[in-house]
């Protein structure tokens, strides 16, 4: 696709994957900063790694999928693109599928930068877990899928928006709100809230619970950083769940899109 | 509006599906084990530095999420299913250890430590080393050397110790109930009422429901061992012998209705005629 | 089969405070292959509008339009056209041949052709020397020459271009005019909007003056200038060989030329005097 092309030559040439690469260097100290903990040395270190990768993903996710759609209506790049023979949706797509791939491409160079400085750790400081990669390789997939499940989130609020402040601001809500709408969900599902808990606030509650995507289940942080096993038909649910969601976001994404007026 | 055609076919795709994984979805979030549930906290550390000038927000987003997780579990076990995880009481006790790290002012986070520290974990010096922490901020809170106190006397029958932060309770407080309680209830025959009374202003003062019901239910437990042992004890005077079990006190006469406990249990008397539960005042969960 | 067809195509844009503005009203026309259509119109008639319909950019409240026989509701017909937006933008990162790369892949060319066809164009219009460089640091006039040679790339059978000679210099404009005779002269169909008379008189077969949202007149470049002579510069030798250059009126030109007759006066050259276009064009424009 022409569109993935150009989208990931444009993240290129404003010189994003340095920008990644020059905040990457953080990685570098990793292992210092690690042996700071006395005990978790190398516990700490695959923290470290997982919360910075997931970081910037976020970042991309937030300002990548938010400003890709804006800045081509801003600068006019979309009249001339949307009048050539490709339709709208493969258009929206194309962006889409450009930035999951440019996110792929940024979680895997930073996680194997990471698993490097996370190796030369626990090698001065071995821990009484092994180290299990595959998990902290599942550990990072999982992030990538969250954050490219944001990106669809991002593409959606642009389609519908004319400025950049949406986008940019109701994907950060959604992604704060994201992650604590399971416990919300079951606090106020729970009996005990049943006396204090309107039922008007238990509708809208589970309402939003039903809408905003639930990226809870993507973080798999602890598995990786305390070997602990996870569980597989989990695994494969949260990605069937990444699947359906993503495209839901996509189709409501290209219709809103379709019906949109560049001029 | 041919062109509408694929983008319609991939949302109602998209949605069919996720209403067909949100059942399957949603209880699988719900049933996962609870570490991963509550989550994982770095080290405070390196929370403490990320959290940048937002440390007093950081410390409140986690004593939140201990009390969201809290308020799940307690919901569920109180709805009388058997809950198949244990709750993870040290994981929340960490958690709130790492909130007053951050903002040391926290008060949420000591009072609900100090409710679940003691009762449920069952961890006193641990509760009351945090209550210290505290009280070295939180100077003005008559509420921290008042739960020391009871800690002290209730917990540990450590009756000088809680006498002294009872005293403490009572200069802070202009209250001299306080200092009463500590001359009071010093016996072992007291305790019973010293919880009542500890209960009973608890649930009064506190403001978040789950932790109001948390005390209600404890308080009522404790309502009821009081009516036994009333019970055992007239029983005592008008028999000149202890009474052998709790279905004697009932045929007796002397303890009607016949005394419920909350936590679902069933109690007993012990042979030294300690009123007691199966339940062991907690809801059925497997402790690790 | 019409190149172009737009039936009854109405647009209303609504403004932010709930104004409706009737941009475009009843507007029907219909442009044959191989023919030059000038669309003429005063700022803010409704030109782009109407061209923006055609392309699919924004949906026409009523109406239809086909381009080669296909409705512009698909996405298909764009093949068949090349567009020039008013005041186009490309994506700045990209060079001119780059972007010429890019847009002939989209129009699924074949590798070779689209090789050759990339130096063609560049050169053509100018740009090859600056073909590596990224557009940002493009003049208005190259970006423009850039969206002409996007256009010419694919050799469509229809271009409907907006405002073409925008931006550009006197060579520039000469070229433009340059290119649309090379492709009236190869049978293909182009449809450009302008507000400039001049574009239209040397180019156009037909021309449309289309003024706030309605269409005032369509007729035929020829009949318009013919239509609009008002008298005619004759220069005259009488027989005793004295010069002279008189107008003569329109209805007059018959009688004079009798006269001439009669008079044994040679007529040496008549030459029509006639309002141009533009001047066409004011008097269409103020009659509304
Ligand atoms: N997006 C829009 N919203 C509101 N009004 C618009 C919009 N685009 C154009 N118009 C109005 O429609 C009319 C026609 O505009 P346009 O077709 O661009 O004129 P032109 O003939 O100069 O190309 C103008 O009055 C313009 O103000
Ligand atoms: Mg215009």
């Amino acid at each position: 696709m022409d569109i993935i092309r150009i989208t990931l030559k444009g993240i290129f040439r404003d010189r994003v994957f340095q920008g990644i690469m020059a905040l990457g260097v953080l990685f570098l100290f990793i292992p210092s900063a690690a042996s700071l903990s006395m005990r978790q040395v190398t516990e700490l270190s695959i923290t470290l790694s997982l919360s910075l990768i997931s970081f910037i993903l976020l970042l991309l996710a937030v300002f990548l999928g938010a400003t890709s759609l804006w800045k081509d209506m801003e600068r006019r790049y979309m009249v001339s693109v949307i009048s050539l023979p490709i339709s709208r949706s493969s258009y929206l797509l194309g962006r889409f599928f450009g930035l999951a791939l440019f996110l792929i491409l940024t979680s895997t160079v930073l996680g194997v930068v990471a698993g490097v400085m996370i190796k030369l750790a626990s090698g001065i400081y071995p821990s009484d877990r092994p180290i299990i990669w595959s998990w902290y390789v599942l550990a990072i997939v999982f992030a990538t899928l969250k954050y490219i499940l944001l990106i669809a989130v991002a593409m959606l609020l642009s389609t519908v928006s004319t400025s950049f402040f949406l986008p940019i601001f109701g994907t950060i809500c959604v992604f704060l709100a994201s992650g604590i709408t399971q416990q919300v969900y079951e606090y106020v599902h729970s009996p005990i809230s049943a006396q204090t808990v309107s039922p008007f606030l238990k509708t809208v509650s589970s309402l939003v619970y039903y809408i905003l995507p639930n990226l809870a289940g993507f973080d798999l942080k602890v598995n990786a950083i305390y070997s602990i096993p996870p569980n597989p038909a989990g695994l494969v649910l949260t990605g069937a769940y990444f699947i359906v969601y993503t495209v839901a976001l996509l189709g409501g994404s290209a219709l809103l899109f379709n019906r949109r007026e560049i001029g | 509006m041919r062109r509408l055609t694929f983008p319609v076919c991939l949302l109602v795709t998209g949605v069919l599906g996720y209403c067909i994984l949100i059942g399957p979805f949603t209880s699988y979030m719900r049933n996962k084990p609870i570490e991963e549930k509550l989550g994982f906290v770095p080290s405070i550390k390196l929370i403490k530095p990320l959290s940048a000038d937002q440390q007093e927000l950081a410390g409140a987003a986690l004593v939140m999420k201990v009390l969201m997780y809290y308020g799940g579990t307690l919901g569920k076990a109180q709805a009388g299913k058997i809950v198949s995880e244990s709750i993870d009481l040290m994981g929340m006790s960490r958690m709130l250890h790492g909130a007053v790290k951050l903002d040391p002012y926290n008060m949420d986070a000591y009072y609900f430590a100090q409710g679940f520290l003691t009762w449920d974990a069952k961890q006193f010096k641990v509760a009351n080393n945090l209550l210290e922490y505290g009280m070295q901020y939180r100077t003005w809170d008559w509420y921290l050397p008042f739960f020391a106190g009871f800690n002290y006397a209730y917990f540990l029958k450590d009756y000088s110790n809680a006498a002294r932060y009872y005293q403490k309770a009572g200069l802070l407080s202009n209250n001299n109930l306080h200092i009463q309680l500590a001359g009071r209830y010093m016996q072992e025959s007291g305790q019973t009422d010293l919880a009542i009374s500890y209960l009973a202003a608890m649930e009064q003062n506190e403001k978040n429901a789950v932790l109001k019901e948390g005390y209600r239910i404890r308080l009522a437990a404790f309502r009821e061992v009081r009516r036994i042992e009333q019970a055992r004890d007239r029983f005592k005077e008008l028999k000149g012998m202890m009474p052998r079990s709790l279905e004697q006190l009932i045929q007796s006469g002397l303890l009607s209705p016949v005394p419920v406990d909350p936590y679902g249990g069933r109690f007993y008397l012990e042979s030294s005629g300690k009123v007691v539960s199966t339940s062991k005042f907690a809801f059925a969960t497997q402790h690790k | 089969m019409f190149a172009i067809d737009i039936q009854g195509l109405s647009k209303s844009y609504k403004t932010k405070r709930h104004l409706t503005v009737n941009a475009l009203k009843e507007l029907t026309l219909s442009v044959e292959q191989g023919e030059v259509f000038g669309f003429l119109g005063p700022n803010g008639a409704g030109k782009s509008t109407t061209i923006k319909c055609l392309l699919g950019l924004i949906r026409p409240t009523s109406g239809t339009a086909t381009i080669m026989g296909d409705s512009v509701t698909g996405d298909n017909y764009r093949r068949k056209v090349g567009y020039l937006p008013e005041n186009p933008a490309f994506y700045d990162y990209l060079g001119a041949e780059e972007y010429l790369l890019f847009v002939g892949r989209i129009f699924k060319m074949q590798e070779e052709l689209l090789a050759r066809r990339t130096v063609d164009c560049l050169k053509l219009l100018e740009l090859w020397d600056a073909r590596k460089r990224p557009l940002r640091s493009y003049s208005k006039g190259m970006v423009q020459r850039l969206g002409l040679a996007q256009v010419l790339l694919h050799d469509p059978d229809v271009y409907i271009l907006d405002e073409p000679m925008s931006g550009l210099d006197p060579i520039g404009r000469a070229l433009v005019k340059d290119i649309i005779l090379d492709l009236k002269r190869r049978g293909k169909c182009v449809f450009f909007s302008t507000h400039i008379t001049d574009d239209v008189e040397k180019v156009c077969d037909r021309v449309a003056i289309i003024n706030r949202g309605m269409l005032q007149v369509v007729d035929k470049v020829d009949n318009i200038l013919q239509q609009g002579i008002e008298g005619y510069d004759v220069r005259t030798t009488a027989a005793n060989g004295q010069v002279e250059e008189l107008f003569i009126e329109k209805n007059a030109l018959q009688s004079f030329i009798q006269q001439s007759i009669n008079n044994q006066t040679s007529i040496e050259r008549i030459e029509p005097r006639r309002k141009n276009i533009e001047a066409f064009f004011l008097d269409v424009v103020a009659q509304q």
